[in-house]
C-alpha cells in the first residue's frame, strides 16, 4: 500500500485544466492515494522478500520450540522408553541400568531442559532401534522423499494449471463440462485406491514397472502419479473456478474492448489473477508432500521420510520421531514461506512499495 | 503528433458539414427470455456522428445506453445479440465482421472508456504493460516504440510523472488517475471514434470536475459519443444529444435546443429533476413512476404510463420524426416548435 507520508503531495491537476465551471480551490485538493510521492523511496521487491523471510524465521524458531516441547511430553505419555529398550525379557535391574544410561532416571523437568539444549544444536540422540544417529537416519531419507515430491509437484503444476485455465475459460461448453465432471470424480478417488490399481495393472499384470522401493526412474512413476493424481484435481478445480470468475471481471471487458482475443484474455489477463487463489492451495499441497506422503510411501514400500516416521512411532523410537517431526516442521514452514514469496511476485498489492 | 489536440476553452464549433464517421441504422439488441419474445435493450436506434462532433446519449439506467456502446465494438454480453440494424464506420459495415476483423476495430478504430476505473484495469499488471499490449496489437511497433507511445498517451491525458507511472500498478493510483489511464488506453491508437460510457460517474465530485475538464478542453475536437445520465455533464461536453427511454431515442437535437426547449415530456421531466443553484427555493420534481423493466410489456409510447400528458392516442407508438423543427417521438410535444 502506498502510505501518505510527510505531507508532501503532488496533485494530479493539470494546470491548464482549470475550467470556468470548476472552482480553483477544488482543483488543488490533494489526490492522496495516487499523488503522494516525492519524499518517498520505492522499495524493491527484494526488500519485501527479506522482510517476509525475517518474519518467518522468527516465527519458525518459536514454532520449533513449541513443537519440541509438545513432542517431548507427548512421547513420555505414550509409553516408557526404557521398557521398550529393555525388550520383553527385561527385568527391573536392566530397566534401572537403561534408565541411568539414557538419563531417564532424572526428574522429568531436568530431562526436558537437557533435551532442549541438545535440540538447539540439532542433537536428537541415537535411534533406540539400531543405535544410529537419529538426525542422520532422517537426513538419509530426504533424497528419496524429495525425488517423489519434486516429480509429483511438477506433474501437478504442468497438468493442472493449463487444464484448469482451459476448463475455466469457457465453462459452458459441453466438452469442458464433461471434463469438469471427470475431474470432480477423480478428486473423489483416494490415493491408496489409485496406488493399488496402478500396482495391479503395471506391476502385476503387465510387469512393466517395479512395485516396491526406490529402484531408479522407472520406480518413481507410480508413486509420483499416485500423489499427483489426488492433488492435481484440487488445483484444476480451484484454477478453473478462479479463471471462470476472472473472465467475468471488468478488466477482461476492457482488454476485449481493446482488441484482445480469447487466448490473450485467458492466458495473459485471467490466469495470473486466478493464480492468486490457487497459490495458497499449491503451497499447502507442497507442505503436505514434504511432510512425507505417508500412505503412498507405505503402499509402494518407498524408503522415504513418511515410512520412517510410521516405523519409528510404532517402535516408540522417540529420538527418530523427534528428529523427523523437527525436520518436517522446518520443511513445511519453508514451503509456506516460499508460497508467501511467490505471492509477492504474483500480486503487486501485497508488496510494500514505499517507505 | 499529439493524441489529443489542445484547444481554447471557448472553441466548440459544431461542424455541420463534417464527414460522416459513424452511422448506426435501426439497431436492435435483444436478450432472449424464456417462453416469450426477447427483451429489446436497444429497440431501433439511429445514430449519425460527424467528424469532430460529440454526441451525448442521455437516459436513465437501463435505457439501453451502454448496450449501444457495446454494440459498436461487437461486445454485447451473452446471451444478448444484435438482431437487426447496421453499424458503419467510415462507410464500412462493422456489425457483421468476422471475429478476427472486428478485433482490429476494437481499441484501434473505436476506443472506449468505461465507467469504473477501479475495476477496469488488470490489478496484477502494470499500467504500462496494459497500454503497450494494445499499442503492440494494432501497430507494427518495437517494444521500445510501444513504451514511448504508452508514455505519450499517459502524458497527453495529464498524468504527472508519466514515465514512472508506466511501472505503476493500478492499485497505486487514485481513482482520478486510473480514469485518466483508462482514457489513455482508449486513445493510444488514435481511434477515429471515442466512446465514453459514464466516464465520470464512479468518481468523486472534485475528480469528476477534473476528468470533465480533460474531455471538455483536450478532447473537444474529437469524434466522440458520450454516454451519461447526467444532463450537466452532457451540457458541458456535447454538441448534440439524444435522449433515450426504454431502448429508443425519444428526442434529439443540439445541446442548446434540447436544454432550452425540451420537446418530449420525458426530457422536460429530466430537466425538472436536475438541481439548480440559481433558484432561491430549489425544488426537485421527480418523474412519477418507474421506467419499464425487462419484465414489462410495453405497448405504444413506453413513457405514457408516467406521462401527465398521455391520451388514448399514446397507445400507438409515436415515431421519432420532425415535429416542428426537431425530431421528437411524442404525439404531444411540449415547448414551442421552431
Amino acid at each position: 500500500m502506498a502510505e501518505p507520508s510527510g505531507g508532501v503531495h503532488v496533485t494530479d491537476v493539470t494546470k491548464n485544466s482549470v475550467g470556468a465551471k470548476s472552482e480553483p480551490n477544488e482543483l488543488v485538493q490533494p489526490d492522496i492515494a495516487g499523488g503522494s510521492r516525492g519524499d518517498e523511496i520505492i522499495i524493491p521487491v527484494y526488500w519485501n522478500i527479506a522482510r517476509t523471510l525475517g518474519k518467518r524465521l522468527v516465527e519458525l524458531a518459536f514454532l520449533l520450540f513449541v513443537i519440541s516441547t509438545v513432542l517431548f511430553f507427548a512421547l513420555r505419555l505414550t509409553g516408557d522408553p526404557a521398557a521398550v529398550l529393555a525388550g520383553e525379557t527385561g527385568d527391573a535391574e536392566q530397566l534401572a541400568l537403561i534408565r541411568a544410561q539414557y538419563g531417564l532416571d532424572k526428574p522429568i523437568i531436568i530431562q526436558y531442559l537437557i533435551f532442549l539444549g541438545k535440540v538447539a544444536v540439532l542433537d536428537f540422540g541415537t535411534s533406540l532401534a539400531n543405535a544410529q544417529d537419529a538426525l542422520g537416519l532422517v537426513l538419509e531419507r530426504l533424497p528419496t522423499s524429495f525425488t517423489l515430491v519434486i516429480i509429483a509437484f511438477s506433474a501437478n503444476l504442468i497438468v493442472a494449471i493449463p487444464l484448469g485455465a482451459w476448463l475455466g475459460g469457457r465453462p459452458d461448453q459441453r466438452l469442458r463440462k464433461g471434463a469438469s465432471t471427470m475431474v470432480f470424480i477423480a478428486q473423489g478417488i483416494p490415493g491408496y485406491i489409485t496406488g493399488l490399481i496402478l500396482i495391479q495393472i503395471f506391476a502385476v499384470e503387465l510387469r512393466w514397472l517395479p512395485s516396491i522401493g526406490n529402484q531408479g526412474p522407472l520406480s518413481w512413476l507410480m508413486p509420483a502419479f499416485t500423489l499427483a493424481s489426488f492433488q492435481a484435481p484440487q488445483v484444476i478445480r480451484v484454477i478453473s473456478a478462479n479463471v471462470a470468475e476472472a473472465m467475468r471481471e471488468d478488466y477482461i471487458r476492457t482488454a476485449r474492448a481493446n482488441g484482445a482475443g480469447f487466448q490473450t484474455l485467458l492466458w495473459r489477463h485471467a490466469l495470473k489473477n486466478a493464480m492468486l487463489g490457487a497459490t495458497a492451495l499449491i503451497g499447502t499441497q507442497v507442505a503436505f508432500l514434504l511432510s512425507g506422503s505417508i500412505i503412498t510411501e507405505v503402499i509402494f514400500a518407498w524408503p522415504g521420510l513418511g515410512r520412517l516416521l510410521v516405523t519409528s512411532v510404532q517402535t516408540l523410537d522417540f529420538p527418530v520421531v523427534q528428529a523427523a517431526v523437527f525436520m518436517i516442521s522446518i520443511f513445511v514452514y519453508t514451503a509456506i514461506t516460499l508460497t508467501d514469496i511467490v505471492f509477492l511476485f504474483i500480486d503487486p498489492r501485497l508488496r510494500r512499495q514505499r517507505a | 503528433m499529439s493524441i489529443v489536440e489542445e484547444v481554447a476553452p471557448s472553441a466548440s464549433p459544431v461542424p455541420e458539414t463534417g464527414e460522416r464517421v459513424l452511422r448506426v441504422n435501426d439497431l436492435v439488441v435483444e436478450f432472449p427470455r424464456p417462453d416469450r419474445s426477447g427483451f429489446r435493450a436497444v429497440n431501433g436506434v439511429d445514430i449519425e456522428l460527424r467528424r469532430g462532433e460529440t454526441l451525448g446519449i442521455v437516459g436513465e439506467s437501463g435505457s439501453g445506453k451502454t448496450m449501444i456502446a457495446l454494440s459498436l465494438l461487437g461486445i454485447v454480453p451473452l446471451p444478448g445479440k444484435i438482431i437487426e440494424g447496421t453499424i458503419s464506420l467510415r462507410g464500412r459495415r462493422i456489425d457483421n465482421l468476422p471475429p478476427r476483423e472486428i478485433r482490429k476495430v476494437r481499441g484501434n478504430d473505436i476506443g472506449i472508456v468505461f465507467q469504473d476505473p477501479m475495476t477496469g484495469l488488470n490489478p496484477v499488471r502494470t499500467v504500462g504493460s496494459q497500454l503497450m499490449e494494445s499499442a503492440l496489437r494494432h501497430n507494427n511497433l518495437s517494444r521500445r516504440e510501444a513504451e514511448e507511445r504508452a508514455f505519450k498517451a499517459l502524458d497527453d491525458v495529464g498524468i504527472p510523472a508519466a514515465r514512472e507511472r508506466l511501472k505503476a500498478y493500478p492499485h497505486e493510483l487514485s481513482g482520478g488517475l486510473r480514469q485518466r489511464v483508462m482514457i489513455a488506453l482508449a486513445l493510444i491508437n488514435h481511434p477515429s471514434v471515442i466512446v465514453a460510457d459514464e466516464p465520470t460517474t464512479a468518481l468523486d465530485a472534485t475528480i469528476q470536475a477534473q476528468i470533465l475538464d480533460l474531455f471538455r478542453l483536450r478532447l473537444a475536437r474529437s469524434t466522440m459519443i458520450l454516454i451519461t445520465h447526467d444532463l450537466g455533464v452532457a451540457a458541458e461536453i456535447c454538441d448534440r444529444i439524444a435522449v433515450m427511454y426504454a431502448g429508443r431515442i425519444v428526442e434529439t437535437g443540439t445541446i442548446e435546443d434540447v436544454l432550452s426547449n425540451p420537446r418530449h415530456p420525458y426530457t422536460v421531466g429530466l430537466l425538472a429533476a436536475v438541481p439548480k443553484f440559481d433558484v432561491r427555493r430549489p425544488k426537485l420534481v421527480p418523474i412519477p413512476g418507474q421506467p419499464p423493466t425487462a419484465d414489462d410489456v410495453v405497448r405504444g409510447c413506453a413513457f405514457s404510463p408516467r406521462c401527465s400528458f398521455a391520451t388514448p392516442e399514446c397507445e400507438e407508438r409515436p415515431l421519432l420524426e420532425d415535429r416542428g423543427g426537431r425530431p421528437v417521438a411524442c404525439w404531444h410535444p411540449r415547448g414551442s416548435g421552431v
